[in-house]
């Protein structure tokens, strides 16, 4: 059987969720690798999620919010981007591959730059092959 | 006498008092700062190791000088920590590696210190020694009974241990080319002057007549000058200003120290340094599969302040199959830009994981990318910094 990589996109509630519906409504193609967490900005995410993710077998994640300076929450995602970085030192030090996580802003009306994204993501991943940190055995 | 004490400068000074010069290292200059703080109620409290035996030394919180003047002298092979056992509890003045400095100053950063109230009297520090390896040492090397050992110290590069018939020195680079000696992670620490301290205290810089009975005191803040100030007004203290050359040679020791250390930081990364990124995956799977999730490296940790509702706690299931914990996942992320290399973790860990040397590993690389260095001012940590839109 063909490997088929398993992602794990952040959206928030604002901005990259509204940019998911539209690529849903505007019937745009992606692959059906996805698992969208919705969360209220970008900013609740914490660096620890995306690590646990990967932990739980994710073979890359999407973290994706509003456009700097359109946050709804006014600054929330400058916090993402701080953390973002954070997180980009880890998975290069743990010695995953940096391909494997990516950062998007993508507004509610960018339906496309959404399954764009999800289209590179995963043929990223497919070429990459499974992550090293899935977990082994039947889960 | 005439000379007045200024932030920046260098002195020479020594305790007035006989017996305290002859108790302390290096003239009695730090043990005779804290007597004389304690006894002009400049401070509250003093915080002190107290001795038992050369292999082993208390924390101890105390207002009793009695057991500030048996404290006296260095204590090389009691690798401990500071930073945890000040509290916020009136003014304190404590002896501090630069570990223990920047420890404290971490938790101040966490609102578990008043830093103000804290006087920091730095001590240069070339490294410390694990209690169990330097009993082998002790018996292996030096060929002495560990237990017949009254004293040892570092002098001019060698390692002393004094017992009843006599002394024996071996130089200290010996003693590490044989795998003995200071704690793997001192030997690879940069910082060996306490710069972030409120006084940077030892006998770098001494010159000769004087060396053995008198500290190189370089001031460093306002809160320096008040605690020597207190000092030599009270009578318990002497001092000179100290020459160019003292401190020349003050730097010079520095820069030497510095540089064998980056010797021994390629020595100890190279293994993980040549091994390929997926390579190295494995190797932290490997090395991490021994944690036996007992929580020592979090709580002796000197920049970790969460108590027991820790985020690397809450995240952990113990019967999860993660390939990695989450425990240390969340640790490592939450270090990469605060950790401070003491080795303190490395020093606990009950089943001998590199923990210091892996988080020097995340950190230095995050620490650089972010131009910060945890423990020498009171800057926010990167991972808490929120760029605010103008």
């Amino acid at each position: 059987m063909e490997f088929e990589p398993e992602i794990v996109a952040f959206c928030c509630n604002w901005c990259s969720y509204g940019g998911a519906d539209t690529a849903g409504v505007g019937r745009m193609q992606q692959p059906p690798t996805t698992r969208v967490i919705r969360v209220m900005c970008s900013g609740r995410i914490d660096p620890a999620f995306v690590l646990m993710s990967f932990l739980e077998g994710a073979d890359a994640v999407l973290v994706t919010g509003c456009h700097i300076n359109d946050c709804h929450y006014i600054d929330a995602n400058y916090k993402t981007k701080n953390r973002f970085e954070f997180l980009e030192e880890m998975v290069d030090e743990l010695g995953l591959e940096p391909e494997r996580l990516r950062l998007e802003w993508i507004s509610a009306s960018e339906g496309e730059k959404f399954a764009n994204a999800i289209k590179e993501v995963t043929e990223n991943a497919r070429k990459l092959g499974p992550s090293p940190l899935r977990r082994e055995g039947v889960l | 006498m005439s000379d007045t004490i200024e932030i920046g400068k260098g002195y020479i000074a020594w305790a007035k008092d006989e017996t305290t010069r002859g108790k302390g290292a290096s003239g009695g200059f730090v043990t005779a700062l804290m007597v004389a703080a304690l006894e002009k109620k400049f401070v509250d409290n003093v915080l002190v190791v107290k001795k038992k035996g050369v292999y082993e030394g208390i924390p101890t919180m105390t207002n009793d000088v009695e057991k500030v003047l048996n404290a006296a002298g260095s204590l090389h092979s009691a690798p401990v920590n500071l930073a945890k056992y000040v509290k916020k509890s009136g003014k304190v003045a404590m002896p501090a590696k630069p570990c223990d400095a920047r420890g404290v100053i971490e938790q101040a950063k966490r609102n578990q210190v008043d830093i103000e109230n804290v006087f920091l009297i730095g001590l240069n520090c070339g490294g410390s020694m694990s209690p169990v390896p330097t009993i082998r040492m002790v018996k292996e090397l030096y060929e002495l009974d560990p237990a017949s050992v009254v004293s040892e110290e570092i002098l001019r590069g060698q390692l002393i241990f004094n017992t009843n018939d006599g002394e024996k020195a071996i130089k200290i680079d010996e003693v590490e080319d044989k795998g003995y000696g200071r704690r793997v992670s001192c030997r690879y620490c940069i910082t060996n002057i306490p710069e972030m301290a409120d006084l940077a205290c030892g006998n770098w810089g001494v010159p000769k007549d004087k060396f053995g009975n008198a500290t190189f005191v370089q001031v460093l803040t306002e809160k320096g000058v008040e605690i020597f100030k207190n000092a030599v007004d009270a009578g318990y203290i002497e001092f000179e200003s100290a020459s160019e050359k003292s401190s020349k040679m003050r730097e010079k020791i520095d820069s030497t120290m510095r540089n064998l250390a980056e010797e021994w930081h390629k020595k100890v990364f190279s293994e993980v340094d040549s091994l390929t990124s997926s390579d190295r995956l494995a190797y932290y799977i490997d090395v991490f599969k021994n944690c036996i999730d007992c929580g020592s490296c979090r709580k002796i940790c000197p920049v970790c302040a969460c108590g027991d509702d820790s985020k690397c706690l809450q995240m952990e299931y113990e019967d999860d199959s993660y390939k990695l914990s989450m425990f240390h996942m969340v640790r490592l992320l939450h270090l990469m830009d605060s950790c401070i290399g003491c080795g303190q973790c490395e020093e606990v860990c009950p089943v001998d994981i590199p923990l210091t040397m892996i988080h020097r590993r995340f950190a230095e690389r995050m620490q650089s990318r972010l131009g910060h260095i945890p423990g020498m001012n009171m800057d926010t940590p990167p991972f808490y910094e929120v760029e605010l839109r103008s």
